[in-house]
């Protein structure tokens, strides 16, 4: 995720701001809207229709676990938290929460754009990064497939890099990947090889 | 009885834009006495004036002083980006409000600035569009070497790919330094189709003649096959210039046409300015107080043109190419709201044709 940050489609992106009455909401609701987005300010709860929100704006100095509709740090959406107190607990539980970006308290003129870029970038790259590391923990559960499959056909190969090489071949031709089409092989069950045919029976 | 309202003025009247400043502040000291001498105003403007002479590290000190000794809460004045990023804090600090009177890049949208002139989508975006089927999409970029060049260039280099084109190079030069000769090397290299020039004072002024120089010796560089494009070259800078401007394609809200009020659009930017804040402070009593967002807050507050959310303005999109010393109108793309994260409905929707005017 490097390379130029994504500034398109803010423009009527909804964003929830999760703070208690307070000259911050204002300062804050007046630069989203100067970007364009469209704004609300819940406390102390989020409403069910925070689940489509593009953005969620959190007081870490007063928010606890509850307030969230998710497992917490699973939040479907860039995170900000607005941070007052820098204590090093509220600063952990702001992370744990799942905050993408930070904006300081009180908020100026200032800060909020930035925010949402950076929180955006950060957002896509932790789903980036989790979606490979599942594929990848996928795969390697299905090690043990492959290594079947691989003697499976050595029988019909003869050697185990032959094996292999095919297992590969086959994969490639049906644009699958190397797990799947071990899983194929397995499935349509052992071919009986020319030595077993020309053995002694 | 009149009251009589202070007002800031902070332009550089010596350095690599003193041209502009001395525009703006033309316009901005004309409407001070327009608005002295009418009989039907209630109040009387007093300006209080402080030159950081071009030197970026004296704005936000001016400013304060400003703001601090005397009663004025309104400035008039900047013309670099840097410089209004710089007096910002100090606007914010002191409840001031700066009355922006050039073009600028974008992405802001401060509390205490009203935005008076184009920002991407009235000048930048409108010029690449029409310029991509008149001229080609192969693009040269050049800029001075702070916030304006860069993202005017970065924009640039992103409608560019956009559309299919391509960017042969993109170099920066710092604040006055004429050191041209690298830049023009690569132009004659590329050979592109058009040239997107954001350098500003003496830079500018040299990139022009040298590549005017390249264009005598070699017809792919004149203006008929790779114009020089700008967002920033208005009529304050033409002497300056002299023949090397010619052909030169310039995007701004006004160009000036014989018997025309204003010399450039940033001297009607700046008149534009004082008439506008005049009028907000007519109908406020506590004027001296009163911040910007409780002024536009007004009837005469709506009718002033000034976006409440994005305090910028909309302007006209015209197009026009220096001949003979003067800017000829190519194009007018008519009035375009101010657009400053590019996140308005007027960016996503398919661009409509400009209509041509000559």
């Amino acid at each position: 995720m490097t390379g130029p940050v994504r500034i398109a489609d803010l423009g009527g992106a909804r964003a929830i701001i999760l703070h208690r009455p307070h000259v911050v909401v204002a300062a804050l609701t007046r630069q989203l809207q100067a970007v364009g987005l469209r704004v609300d300010a819940v406390w102390p709860e989020l409403p069910a229709e925070a689940l489509a929100a593009d953005f969620i704006f959190f007081d870490a100095d007063m928010g606890f676990d509850e307030q969230f509709p998710w497992d917490r740090g699973a939040a479907p959406m860039p995170l900000i938290a607005l941070i007052g107190s820098e204590a090093p607990g509220r600063v952990e539980w702001a992370l744990a929460t799942g905050a993408n970006a930070q904006i300081l308290k009180p908020v100026g003129d200032s800060g909020v754009y930035s925010a949402l870029l950076i929180a955006r970038h950060g957002f896509e790259a932790r789903q980036a990064l989790a979606a490979e590391a599942a594929d990848l923990r996928r795969r390697l559960g299905e090690r043990q497939t492959v290594v079947r499959a691989v003697i499976q056909l050595i029988d019909t190969t003869g050697s185990e890099e032959a094996a292999y090489a095919a297992l590969r071949a086959m994969a490639m031709e049906a644009r699958i990947g190397l797990e799947e089409a071990a899983a194929r092989v397995l499935s349509r069950g052992p071919v009986p090889s020319p030595r077993t045919k020309g053995g002694a029976a | 009885m009149r009251r009589t309202v202070a007002l800031g003025l902070l332009y550089s009247r010596s350095g690599a834009y003193a041209r502009i400043g001395a525009a703006c502040r033309a316009g901005a000291l004309n409407a001070i006495a327009q608005i002295n001498a009418d009989p039907v105003r209630s109040i009387t403007l007093a300006p209080v004036e402080r030159d950081p002479e071009g030197n970026i590290d004296r704005y936000a000190p001016l400013c304060e002083e400003i703001l601090r000794d005397t009663p004025a809460r309104h400035i008039v004045g900047c013309v670099t980006s840097w410089s209004r990023k710089e007096v910002i804090p100090t606007l914010e600090k002191g409840g001031g409000t700066l009355w922006y009177a050039v073009p600028y890049e974008g992405f802001e949208a401060s509390d205490h600035v009203v935005y008076l002139h184009s920002c991407p989508n009235q000048h930048l975006l409108p010029l690449l569009d029409w310029t991509f089927p008149t001229f080609g999409r192969r693009g040269y970029l050049t800029g001075s070497n702070y916030i304006w060049g860069w993202e005017m260039n970065r924009l640039a280099r992103d409608r560019i790919h956009a559309a299919g084109g391509t960017v042969l190079g993109e170099r920066y030069l710092p604040l006055g330094s004429v050191d041209v000769a690298r830049m023009i090397e690569e132009v004659r290299a590329t050979a592109p189709d058009f040239i997107l020039n954001s350098l500003i004072g003496p830079s500018s002024y040299a990139f022009l003649r040298a590549y005017a120089a390249l264009g005598e010796s070699d017809a792919r560089f004149r203006a008929d096959r790779c114009p020089v494009l700008s967002c920033n070259l208005t009529e304050c800078e033409l002497p300056d210039i002299g023949p090397a401007a010619d052909g030169l394609i310039a995007a701004g809200p006004y160009f000036c046409a014989n018997g025309d009020a204003f010399g450039s659009s940033h001297e009607a930017a700046a008149n534009h300015a004082v008439h506008t804040l005049a009028d907000l402070l007519e109908d406020a009593p506590d004027s001296a107080t009163t911040n910007i967002a409780s002024l536009l807050d007004t009837p005469t507050g709506h009718r002033s043109g000034i976006d409440a959310k994005t305090h910028h303005t909309a302007q006209r999109v015209l197009i026009a190419q220096v001949k003979d010393g003067a800017f000829a109108m190519r194009y007018d793309g008519g009035l375009r709201a101010g657009d400053p994260y590019l996140t308005g409905p007027a960016d996503t929707s398919p661009r409509t044709a400009l209509r041509v005017v000559s």
